[in-house]
């Protein structure tokens, strides 16, 4: 449904994506993982066809965004990472405004507003003033907005970015909703239990480029995800990966002054520990962590997701 | 259409539930307008001369002359007070009156001995015209005081002698004073009447003479249409703006990932400020037509109105298409538009301006609003009188509109404004 071929965009020396592919299929979740800067926003902005990429191609429902950005925009629901709506008016109000830019006129407005209200929960206040409501309410509206036309494709930049956890919830389960009904979304996060618990496969991104792509599993299969040591104290990195040299068991993930971040395979983690302590190391700390999502962004770009 | 009428719709509101902007605007012609009307005008017609009298005299003629300022014709432009001896001086000091006549001692019998006598009229510096019309008046009324104490001569030496003698004159005295008074008359009367010369007022050919408001209404009227297009040109950015507030808001982007073209997005903006303005400028024409109490012609006002608002139209989107920021828009336009409305005849009439400024003023839209408007209210214009204003500003707003629009297209298709 929603095709992505070799997408790139420069801003100035900026290189914020970088020959990015993927394709979002019908009923699915995909979801874009990476941190602040990634380029996940841009990447939405070039699909949604605010931006011009320098290369590459999107298509949506077959259709060629470049060629035909009306009929594209029409199968497209985009629901971007601010709250846009106007807050002097009330929810029907710009649902209403908002459902007329896709077309819908007369009754057939009027039902897709009513049903819209009910789909959020916000039937009870559908003519107070946006103004007036919660920032959960907001949120919700905000998703309603870029539903209202039943797209075939949605594009969900961050919704859930500074909610309280009980209508983070009820944004979930309504996208999840949505994709049982066929729509294809296309979602960015940088929250990893969102990406876990949510999305059909994930793409990992960092620095404008594609690290990874699959469903959870296939990714830790894929990349021979194990426990992750992380190892920290006063050394140089050069004398760090000495410490682990000629190891098969062991894959040296990053490497910096006073830090080192290894990958033990196969339940190799407590040996390395034992070999590392035995001895006369400047080591202040160790931590090791289980195979996880943040385990995996941290072997692929040798950082933690939150940095 | 449907989906420009629901961008124009939710636009107007946005602006109706968020009203101070626009009301501030609005209100500020009918404010400036009003206290220029009040400094200015007052509200009691035509200022009187406050003349203070110092009579040192207290004769027949002097009082003679103190009856004659009180006489009905001239209260209507003096209020004549007497005050007593050497307090006069310290009275226009303090601002109280226009001028200070003094009558000296010894002034009846300087008339009835027709030997030289001086009044004294002493004006108020910080008055330039009242005074004036005060030394004017009374160099008219010494004419002819000097006039009548030298055609009336034998009967006032017998009047002299009246006056001084003790007791009531004899009925042998006052016929005698009457026949000298007669003669003198007679004697005169062939210089005197019929006056050979008349004077008639009327009316210039072609204007009627028409019932004059207070002069309240009058300066209002006159300070109102330059203001309050000026006030419509800073709606017009108000409106505009909004292009920029949505930009900030995100509401445009989300706008902009709807099907829809850019083109259709800045129409869209561009009506729902030409609405506001319409409206606007309807709410002040109507106070306007209340103030002229005159019915305004439809179709003129309507010609008009439609030519100034596609030139606030065109100007706002020159200004917004330029600018970057809602800052930086803002800025722009109130600079352009204090210049103009200067220029224009928004705070100074177009008529006090030095005659190269007024060849510069007829380059600004706000001075051919403000004739239009002007001629639309005090002369009744119709739609021939106001065609040249017309004309001029759909002009200025075409050529001001494709710019514009050329200029946010290119912007908001470049996500400069996204």
């Amino acid at each position: 449904m929603i095709q992505a071929e070799g997408l790139s965009k420069r801003f100035g020396e900026l290189k914020a994506v970088d020959r990015v592919s993927f394709d979002v299929r019908a009923g699915e979740i995909y979801g874009l993982l990476g941190p602040n800067g990634a380029g996940k926003t841009t990447i939405l902005s070039m699909i949604a066809g605010l931006l011009a990429p320098d290369e590459g191609r999107v298509t949506i429902d077959g259709i060629d965004l470049a060629r035909d950005p009306i009929a594209v925009k029409a199968r497209l629901g985009v629901v971007p990472q601010e709250v846009a709506l106007y807050d002097e008016l009330s929810a029907r109000e710009n649902l209403r405004f908002w459902g007329g830019l896709y077309g819908l006129r007369g009754a057939r407005l009027a039902k897709a507003v009513d049903d819209s209200l009910e789909r959020v929960g916000l039937a009870p206040r559908a003519n107070d003033r946006v103004r007036t409501y919660s920032g959960g309410m907001k949120r919700r509206l905000n998703l309603s907005l870029g539903l209202i036309h039943e797209p075939r494709a949605l594009l969900l930049d961050e919704p859930t970015v500074g909610i309280d956890p009980q209508a983070r919830a009820a944004i979930l389960d309504l996208v999840r909703a949505i994709a049982a009904a066929g729509t294809a979304v296309l979602y960015t996060t940088h929250y990893l239990d969102e990406a876990e618990t949510l999305c059909h496969r994930i793409g990992i991104l960092d620095h404008g480029r594609r690290l990874a792509e699959g469903t959870l599993d296939e990714l830790k299969q894929l990349h021979g995800e194990g426990e992750l040591i992380t190892v920290r104290g006063a050394f140089d990195a050069a004398a760090a990966r000495g410490w682990v040299a000629g190891d098969a068991t062991i894959e040296v993930v990053g490497a910096e002054t006073g830090t080192l971040v290894l990958a033990a395979k196969d339940g190799a983690a407590a040996r390395i520990l034992a070999k590392l302590l035995d001895g006369d190391r400047p080591i202040d700390g160790v931590s090791i962590r289980p195979p996880s999502l943040n385990g995996l962004f941290l072997k692929l770009t040798g950082r933690e997701l939150r940095d | 259409m449907g989906l420009l009428a629901g961008m124009v719709r939710k636009d107007l509101l946005r602006h109706a539930r968020s009203p101070l902007g626009p009301a501030l605007v609005l209100a500020f012609p009918l404010i400036f307008a009003g206290l220029i009307a009040l400094t200015f005008g007052g509200s009691s017609g035509t200022p009187k001369v406050r003349l203070l009298v110092e009579n040192r005299d207290d004769g027949l003629a002097s009082q003679l002359a103190l009856a004659a300022l009180r006489d009905a014709r001239m209260t209507a432009y003096f209020d004549v007070e007497e005050v007593g001896v050497d307090l006069g001086l310290a009275r226009i000091e303090r601002d109280e009156a226009s001028a200070l006549l003094r009558i000296p001692n010894g002034f009846t019998d300087a008339i009835l001995a027709r030997e030289p006598v001086t009044l004294e009229l002493v004006r108020n510096p910080s008055e330039r015209i009242l005074p004036e019309i005060a030394e004017q008046v009374m160099a008219v009324g010494v004419e002819v005081l000097d006039a009548g104490a030298r055609v009336l001569g034998p009967g006032l030496d017998g009047l002299r002698g009246a006056i001084e003698g003790d007791g009531w004159p004899t009925p042998g005295t006052v016929a005698a004073i009457a026949t000298a008074v007669q003669s003198s008359a007679q004697a005169a009367s062939t210089l005197v009447f019929p006056p050979v010369i008349a004077l008639e007022v009327v009316a210039a050919a072609g204007n009627e003479p028409e019932e004059q408001g207070s002069t309240f209404s009058i300066v209002f009227l006159t300070m109102l249409p330059g203001v309050a297009v000026w006030a419509l040109f800073m709606v017009g950015d108000t409106g505009m703006r909004d292009i920029l507030t949505e930009a900030t808001a995100g509401t445009l982007r989300r706008q902009l990932a709807a099907p829809l073209g850019v083109r259709e997005i800045v129409a869209g903006k561009a009506l729902a400020m030409a609405a506001l303005a319409l409206i606007s400028l309807t709410i002040l024409a109507g106070i306007g037509a209340f103030a002229a109490r005159r019915p305004v012609d439809a179709g003129a006002f309507l010609a008009l109105s439609a030519a100034l608002v596609l030139a606030v139209t065109g100007f706002s989107a020159v200004v917004y298409g330029l600018a970057r920021t809602e800052r930086q828009g803002s800025t722009l336009a109130s600079i352009v538009l204090l210049v103009f409305a200067f220029l224009g005849g928004a705070f100074v009439p177009l008529d006090s301006l030095p005659a190269s400024l007024r060849i510069v003023s007829r380059l600004t839209p706000i001075a051919w609003g403000t004739m239009g408007y002007q001629s639309l209210l005090e002369d009744g214009a119709g739609l021939s009188g106001v065609l040249p204003s017309v004309l001029v500003l759909a002009g200025f707003g075409a050529s001001f509109l494709v710019v514009g629009m050329w200029l946010l297209g290119r912007k908001a298709a470049r996500g400069v404004v996204a």
